[in-house]
C-alpha cells in the first residue's frame, strides 16, 4: 500500500449477474482528505463506494474479482483474504446514502442503534456519544428537545445531517459518502459541505459526487468512472 | 365508459361493505335483544350481593348456575394457548422470513396452509388421543386444560407464523440494507430493527389467534372442558369455558330463562374478545413506542 493512502484497490472487477460494472480498476484513497469519484450516472460510482465496506455482499447475483486493501487501526487488511467480520469492517467504514436514510424511530434511536448493535450498552456513555456525533454535524441545538420524535419528521437536510451523526457514532476511520447532497437544496448543501470539512480531521472521507462545482470546492482529489474504468 | 366503471366499481364495493355490517349489525342486534336483558351480574356471579361476589372471586365461594367459572376458564384457555403459541409461532415465522432457504419456504408453507385447513375437530381429537397415549404409558394425565391449551395452541400457530412471516417480509429492504451499513449483526437487526417494525402486523396476528382460541368449541370439547367443573384448580384439571357453556345451553335447554342465559354468554364471549382485542392494541402501541421512541 503506498503510503499516505487508507484504500487501495487493485485489478477490481465487478459484476452483477453477466453484467460487468466495474471492469479491471486500479486506484486508491489518500487518508484525512476529500476523495471525490466522479463520473456519469451508471458508470460504476455507488458499486465502487460498496466494495471497500463489502455491502455488495448483501445483494443477490453479484461477484467481485481483484483486490481491495483498506487501512483500519494501522493495519493494512485484505478484504477479501482477511477473516474481518463484516459487522466489524462496516463499523470501522461507515456509509452515508444518497437518499437520506433515518430509520422509522425515534432520532435517538436511530443513533444509538449502532452503539447497541456494537454492544455498547451504557446509558450515559450512550448519551455522550449521542449529543457529541449531534453536536459535530451542527444538529444539537436543533433537535436537542425533540430527540424522542419521529426522524422521520426532520427536513431532507437535517435528516442527512443525522445520518452523517449515525454513520460518525461509532467514530469509523473510513467515511463512504454517496451522492450526500443530491436531494437537498443548496442552504442544506452547504451545510453539508461544511460539515464534511470539519470531518477530514477525524476520518478518511470517500465521496461520490456527479455535482463538478463540489467537487472543486471541498474535494481533496478525485478520479473519474466511466463505464466502470478509471478515466 | 370509465365513468361508468369507476361508478359501477365503487357501488358495487360500497354495497359488499353495507352487507357485511348489516349482517354483523343484525346478528349482534339478534344477541342482543333476546339475551341483553340477562345480561348482569346475576349471570356471572348468580347473585348480585357484593360480599357474595367478592368471595366468589377470591374463591371462597363456589358458583353454581353462572357464568363466571367458564368466563375464567376461557381467560385461562386464551392464556395457555397464547404463551405456547405465540414463541413457537414467532420464532418460525423469523426462521422462514429470514433464514429459511426457498426449499425449505416452500415446504414449511405448504405445511402451515394445511394445518391451518385442519377442522378444529380434528385438532382436538388429535388432542384427546395424545392424552390417551400419554394417560396409557407415562402417567395418569387425564383431558385438562393444559392439554386444551397446546391443542388450540397447535389451531393458530398457523395464524401466527403466517403474521409473523409476512409482517417481517413486507418490510422495506432498505432497512435491512441501512442497519447492514451500519455494522449490524443479522441476528441484531432482527431484534432491534424489524421485530418492532413489525409489530403492527404480528399485533394483527396475535388479535386473529385470541379470536380464534377464545371461540373455539371442537377442541376443548374433546380435550378437558366439563359443562360444571368450577374453577380449575390447577392447568392439570378440568374446567369451563363459554364457547362450550353456549353449545350446551343451545343443545340441551329445558327453559325460556335457560336459552336467554346462553345468549347473554354468548354477549359476553363478544364483550371478552373486544376486551381482549382492545388489550392487545394498547400492549401494541406501548411495546413501539418503547422499542422505537421512548429513550429512558
Amino acid at each position: 500500500m503506498i503510503p499516505g493512502r487508507v484504500v487501495e484497490i487493485e485489478n477490481l472487477s465487478f459484476y452483477y449477474g453477466a453484467q460487468r460494472v466495474l471492469n479491471n480498476l486500479s486506484c486508491g484513497f489518500a487518508g484525512h482528505s476529500i476523495c471525490a469519484v466522479t463520473g456519469p450516472s451508471g458508470s460504476g460510482k455507488s458499486t465502487l463506494l460498496t466494495t471497500i465496506n463489502r455491502l455488495w455482499e448483501e445483494v443477490d447475483g453479484a461477484r467481485v474479482e481483484g483486490v481491495v486493501k483498506v487501512l483500519l487501526d494501522n493495519m493494512e487488511i485484505d478484504l477479501h483474504e482477511s477473516k474481518i467480520r463484516l459487522a466489524q469492517l462496516r463499523r470501522k467504514v461507515g456509509m452515508v446514502f444518497q437518499i437520506p436514510n433515518p430509520l422509522p424511530m425515534s432520532i435517538y434511536k436511530n443513533l444509538t442503534l449502532p452503539l447497541r448493535m456494537a454492544g455498547i450498552k451504557n446509558r450515559d456513555q450512550q448519551r455522550q456519544r449521542v449529543e457529541r456525533v449531534l453536536q459535530d454535524a451542527f444538529l444539537w441545538p436543533e433537535v436537542k428537545m425533540r430527540l424522542q420524535s419521529d426522524a422521520r419528521l426532520l427536513s431532507g437536510g437535517q435528516q442527512q445531517r443525522l445520518c452523517i451523526a449515525r454513520a460518525m457514532i461509532l467514530e469509523p476511520e473510513i467515511l463512504l459518502l454517496d451522492e450526500p447532497t443530491s436531494s437537498l437544496d443548496e442552504g442544506a448543501v452547504s451545510e453539508i459541505e461544511n460539515l464534511l470539512l470539519n470531518l477530514k480531521e477525524r476520518c478518511s472521507l470517500i465521496m461520490v459526487s456527479h455535482d463538478l462545482e463540489q467537487v472543486a470546492r471541498i474535494a481533496d482529489s478525485s478520479v473519474e468512472l466511466v463505464a466502470g474504468s478509471l478515466v | 365508459m370509465n365513468r361508468i366503471y369507476d361508478f359501477t366499481l365503487s357501488l358495487f364495493a360500497g354495497v359488499c361493505g353495507l352487507l357485511l355490517i348489516a349482517s354483523v349489525a343484525v346478528m349482534l342486534g339478534f344477541l342482543v335483544g333476546q339475551g341483553g336483558s340477562v345480561l348482569g351480574l346475576k349471570l356471572i356471579f348468580g347473585s348480585t350481593d357484593f360480599r357474595e361476589i367478592i368471595d366468589i372471586i377470591l374463591l371462597r365461594q363456589v358458583v353454581i348456575n353462572a357464568l363466571w367459572p367458564a368466563l375464567i376458564g376461557t381467560f385461562l384457555l386464551v392464556f395457555t394457548a397464547l404463551i405456547t403459541a405465540l414463541p413457537l409461532g414467532l420464532g418460525v415465522g423469523v426462521y422462514l422470513a429470514e433464514y429459511a432457504g426457498k426449499p425449505a419456504k416452500v415446504f414449511f408453507s405448504l405445511i402451515f396452509d394445511l394445518l391451518a385447513g385442519v377442522p378444529s375437530i380434528v385438532i382436538g381429537l388429535f388432542g384427546f388421543s395424545v392424552t390417551i397415549y400419554l394417560h396409557s404409558h407415562f402417567s395418569d394425565l387425564m383431558p385438562c386444560l393444559l392439554i386444551s391449551g397446546m391443542s388450540l395452541a397447535l389451531l393458530v400457530l398457523p395464524y401466527l407464523v403466517r403474521t409473523t412471516q409476512s409482517a417481517l417480509e413486507e418490510l422495506p429492504s432498505a432497512l435491512r440494507v441501512t442497519s447492514f451499513a451500519l455494522g449490524a449483526e443479522k441476528s441484531s437487526i432482527i431484534l432491534l430493527v424489524l421485530l418492532p417494525q413489525a409489530l403492527p402486523g404480528i399485533f394483527s396476528g396475535i388479535v386473529l389467534a385470541i379470536g380464534r382460541a377464545a371461540e373455539d368449541t371442537a377442541v376443548i370439547m374433546l380435550t378437558g372442558v366439563v359443562a360444571s367443573a368450577g374453577i380449575p384448580r390447577s392447568i392439570f384439571d378440568n374446567y369451563e369455558a363459554l364457547p362450550f357453556y353456549i353449545y350446551h345451553t343451545a343443545s340441551q335447554f329445558s327453559n325460556q330463562h335457560e336459552l336467554q342465559q346462553g345468549i347473554g354468554a354468548a354477549l359476553v364471549l363478544l364483550i371478552i374478545c373486544t376486551l381482549l382485542f382492545t388489550g392487545a392494541g394498547l400492549l401494541r402501541k406501548k411495546a413501539t413506542h418503547h422499542f422505537l421512541y421512548h429513550s429512558k
